[in-house]
Formats: C-alpha cells, structure tokens, sequence
C-alpha cells in the first residue's frame, strides 16, 4: 500500500483544489444566509489575531497602557461581533434546514464548536484582573462546582490563562476547519424541494 | 470539484465565483466595524475590590466577615465538594445526581483555618499583641472560645464605625477583639490577600482561590448590585455599566429569573441540566421529529432561495 497513493485518491474524491479555492458556486447560493458563516470566520480571525497581540504583552498590559486597552476593545467588540454572526448563522442553517443530504456532521460540529467557545468567554472574562473577574469568578465557580467541573477552577487565573490562550483556540480553529473543511467538500446543500419525499434528512 | 459533489450538483446550474475575494472582503467590513465600535467604546475596567479597600472603607462588614470565618460559621466551613468533605450541601437532584460528589474534593479549603487561623498566625510575628491573643485564644477551652465569639458577634452588631474607628462597647470578647483587630490591619496594610494564597508553589503561585473567596458574598454582594451585576438583574449577561457582555448566555439567566428555580437550593446544578438536555436537544434536532420540521412550517427558505425558485418555475 502507498500511503500517498491513498490519500491522493481520497483527497480526489472529498477535497480537490476546486474545493477548497472555488472558482463557481451553485446558483442557489446567493443570499444574506451564506454571508453569517463567513462574518463569524471574519470576527473570529480578528479576535485570534488581537488576542495574540495582547499575549505578547502578557495580561497586566491592557490596564496600563492605552494602546493595550485598545486591543483589549478590538478582542471584546470582536467577540460580539463573533456571537452575533454565529447566532444569526445558526438561524439561518436552521431555517434551511441545511442538515439535509448528510449534513448533519456539519450541524454537529458547528455546535461543538459552540459549546467550546462558551468556556472560552468565560475563561477570558475571569482573566482580566478587574472587578468584573473577580465577581464572575465567585459567581461562576457554584455552577461548575454543581456541574462536577470544579476541576477547572474560576478561581486559579494559572490554569484559566493557558485553558485561555491555548486548548480552547487550539480545539475552536480545528473544529472551525473541520466544520468549513466538510462544508467545502460536500458543497452547499441544496434549497428544500417542495415535492416533499426528499424533504426531510 | 469532489466526486461527491460532482454528483450531489449534478443539473444545477453554476455562477462563477471567487471565494478568496469575497472573504476578504467581509473580513475587512467586519475589521472595520469592530475597529471602530473598540475605539467608540472601549472596554470596562472597573478595578477589583480589595481586602484593603473594604477594612478601611467598611470595617465593620470587614471584621463581620473575618469573624465569620474565625468562627467556622461561614457558609464556605459546610460548603461541601470541591472544597469540604461533609457533601450535605452539595447540590443533587433527584437526589442521586450530584456530580459534585462525584467529582469529591479537588480544592480543599478549610475556611476557619486557610482564611483565619493561618494569617494570624503571620500576623502574631509581626504583632506581639497578636502573638499573645492567639495563644489565650488556642489554650482556652472550646466552650469558652464560643463565648468570646459570640459575646463578640453581639456587639458587633451595635457597633459604630467612626470614621474607620470602630467603637464597641466594653465587653466580655477575651482575646477575639485584639485577634479580629489583628486582621483589620493586616488588611489595611494591603497583605491580606497574598497572606491567605501562600501556598507550596510560592513565589509562583498563580492560584488565587483563598482570597477570592474571602471576599465573595454580601462584601461583593453590595457592589455587584450596585453595578447591576447580581444574578437576579441578568449579571453574568452584562458587563458592568452599559456594556453589553455574555449576551449569547441569556438563555441560561433566564432560567435564574424563574422563583422555582433560584429559590431552590440546587439552583445552579437545575439550570445546567436544562442547559445540557437544551444542547443535546440542538444537536439531535435534525432526527428530532417535529422539531426538525420547523424550518418547513415557518417557511424563511423560501426568502432565503427566492430566486431559486423564481427560476425554477421559470
Ligand atoms: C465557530 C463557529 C462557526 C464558524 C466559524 C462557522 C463557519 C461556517 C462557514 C464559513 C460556512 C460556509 C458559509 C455559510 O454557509 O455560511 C458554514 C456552513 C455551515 N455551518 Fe457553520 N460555523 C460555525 C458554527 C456553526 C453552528 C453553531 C452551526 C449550527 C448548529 C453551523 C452550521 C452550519 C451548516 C449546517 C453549514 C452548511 C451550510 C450549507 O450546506 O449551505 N455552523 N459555517
């Protein structure tokens, strides 16, 4: 067995070049619902790269120097912006019902990719060494203590920071690369029919 | 194209396209909309309450709670896993779901010890006084320990606070007066905090448990209503002032709006499942009957493929 042989062919039949850099796209794709997704992509990227900016300065920067503080607004905007594009891209799949044809993996994983950007806001707010940290964090810690979670502890900024900065970008941009990677491969599903056989799944 | 894909868009019709482009191009418009409102409106940063601020701005709420957890009367000495063994108040439902007990303790805290006993005991190098209290206090009998305690507690209650002066009356309280003193100034002096978080790992400890929760309840309680913050007023939604915060969670403190449900002891383990089953149920949804039909019985695809089918019927 060729082991380059056999990814060739795989990547033949689930993710050639046009795939991944497409030069057409069904008509049908031509409304507001295809442009959410990418604003999440968008917002997501500003808060990574704004995110790696205030890493370099360590995470007492923001408080003391104005140009910190201004990254500090570009990652917080950026994540609403984020959660905005995400939720109206959520609706707007739902009310497509675009797991049809098979997509369900990418519903899926679309929303474990989610879930591990909730943990995510969190972990970010409780790092920022102000009033609202400290109140979240004494807030926070009773339902992940209730939950069985205590094993991440609200109150420990060493174990938020590398959760932070670290596993969870780590685990959103593969699941986020993972979700497009599908969506790429299968193409985008196809408007609902309305002869209803083929309707649902 | 993909084999698949092929197959899948086999009679539909294609446009040319360039995706690059046009994710560039939101990438820029969703840049420059985020650049602009961080600069319109920046960030809240509003700075922590200290152990320092509160014993000089509010001593008497100060030495309320340094005496709550000399004592071992504090909520946190039976607060259960992951800080105490007794797990009574450990929330459950049903009452064999309680995946705190599971979890058991991954964080011991024996409050009257880590948040009392042990920064007094560094006070009493620094303080003779202290030193002495401390020691008629731990030979003293336990019966009369609860007697200092609790002569105390009463007058504290009718306590004044004269400009950071606090003025008790004259009274039984043994050692406990100079002992709860002994704390007000080692706060004042701002050492409270990283007397309490010295742990095995200093000087790099990064784990801040034990101060942070010296200071939770009705000390944090009071500003955090102040601030709109409380869990009643949608506080983990919001930043403190204006800003808008973890607005995407308020689903979850809806649930904290309910009186069932933030009545009940197990408030936050009731509020989780439901969150958890709310999960689940999204991401089963497409196999959900019923609920995977919504999208056909409040038909937006039509105005999302409009011109699909303007086409198609074309
Ligand atoms: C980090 C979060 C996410 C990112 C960055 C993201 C990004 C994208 C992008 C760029 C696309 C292709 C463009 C489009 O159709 O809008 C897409 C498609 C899709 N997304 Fe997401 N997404 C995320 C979360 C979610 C969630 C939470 C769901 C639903 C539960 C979801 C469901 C889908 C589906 C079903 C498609 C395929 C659409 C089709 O076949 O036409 N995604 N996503």
């Amino acid at each position: 067995m060729n082991i380059d042989e056999k990814l060739q062919g795989w990547l033949k039949s689930h993710l050639t070049l046009e795939d991944v850099l497409p030069t057409q796209m069904p008509v049908y794709v031509n409304s507001m619902a295809y442009f959410f997704g990418t604003m999440t992509l968008s917002a997501l990227m500003v808060v990574i790269g704004s995110g790696i900016i205030i890493a370099i300065f360590g995470p007492g920067w923001w408080h003391v120097s104005p140009t910190g503080h201004f990254f500090n607004s570009v990652h917080f905007w950026g994540v609403e912006v984020f959660y905005f594009g995400l939720v109206l891209h959520l609706l707007a799949k739902f009310f497509k019902a675009a797991w049809r044809d098979g997509r369900w993996r990418t519903w899926v994983i679309g929303l474990v990719t989610f879930a591990v950007t909730i943990f995510s806001g969190i972990t970010g707010t409780l790092l920022q060494q102000n009033w609202d940290a400290q109140w979240n964090a004494v807030q926070g810690k009773d339902p992940m203590n209730a939950l069985g979670l205590a094993w991440i502890n609200a109150m420990d900024p060493g174990q938020l920071l590398t959760l932070h900065v670290a596993l969870l970008p780590f685990l959103i941009v593969l699941f986020a690369a993972i979700h497009i990677g599908i969506v790429r491969s299968e193409s985008p599903v196809r408007p609902i029919e309305r002869s209803r056989k083929e309707e649902v799944r | 194209m993909s084999k698949r894909s092929e197959a899948y868009l086999s009679g539909v019709p294609m446009e040319r396209y360039d995706m690059i482009r046009e994710g560039l191009i939101v990438l820029s418009v969703v840049t420059l909309v985020i650049v602009l409102l961080a600069a319109f409106f920046g960030t809240p940063d509003y700075p922590t309450v200290t152990a320092k601020e509160v014993a000089t701005k509010q001593p008497l709420l100060f030495l309320d709670r340094s005496l709550s957890y000399f004592s071992g009367q504090s909520g946190l000495q039976t607060y259960g896993p992951p800080y105490t063994k007794d797990d009574q108040n450990a929330q459950a439902v049903f009452g064999f779901i309680s995946p705190a007990r599971w979890v058991g303790v991954v964080s011991p805290v024996n409050a009257q010890q880590d948040l009392a006993m042990k920064p007094l005991e560094r006070i009493a190098v620094l303080n003779p006084e202290v030193a002495t209290a401390l020691a008629a206090y731990k030979q003293a009998s336990p019966d009369q320990q609860q007697n200092w305690i609790k002569n105390y507690a009463v007058a504290l209650k009718k306590a004044t606070d004269d400009n950071g002066k606090v003025i008790l009356a004259q009274g039984d309280y043994g050692p406990v007066a100079g002992l709860m003193n002994g704390m007000l100034k080692l706060a004042r002096a701002g050492l409270l905090e990283r007397a309490l978080d010295s742990s095995a790992l200093l000087p790099y400890d990064l784990n801040n448990t034990k101060s942070l929760l010296f200071l939770e309840g009705p000390i944090e309680n009071r500003v955090a209503q102040h601030l709109n913050e409380l869990g009643s007023q949608w506080g983990m939604t919001n930043e403190m002032g204006p800003y808008p915060g973890a607005w995407w969670l308020w689903p979850y403190a809806f649930l904290y709006q309910l009186p069932g449900i933030v009545n009940s002891p197990n408030a936050d383990l009731i509020t989780g499942l439901i969150m958890a089953a709310a999960f689940f149920i999204l991401i089963f949804l497409p196999v959900i009957p019923g609920l995977n039909r919504i999208p056909y019985l409040i038909p937006v695809y039509r105005l999302i493929w409009r011109d699909w089918y303007r086409r198609s019927k074309d």
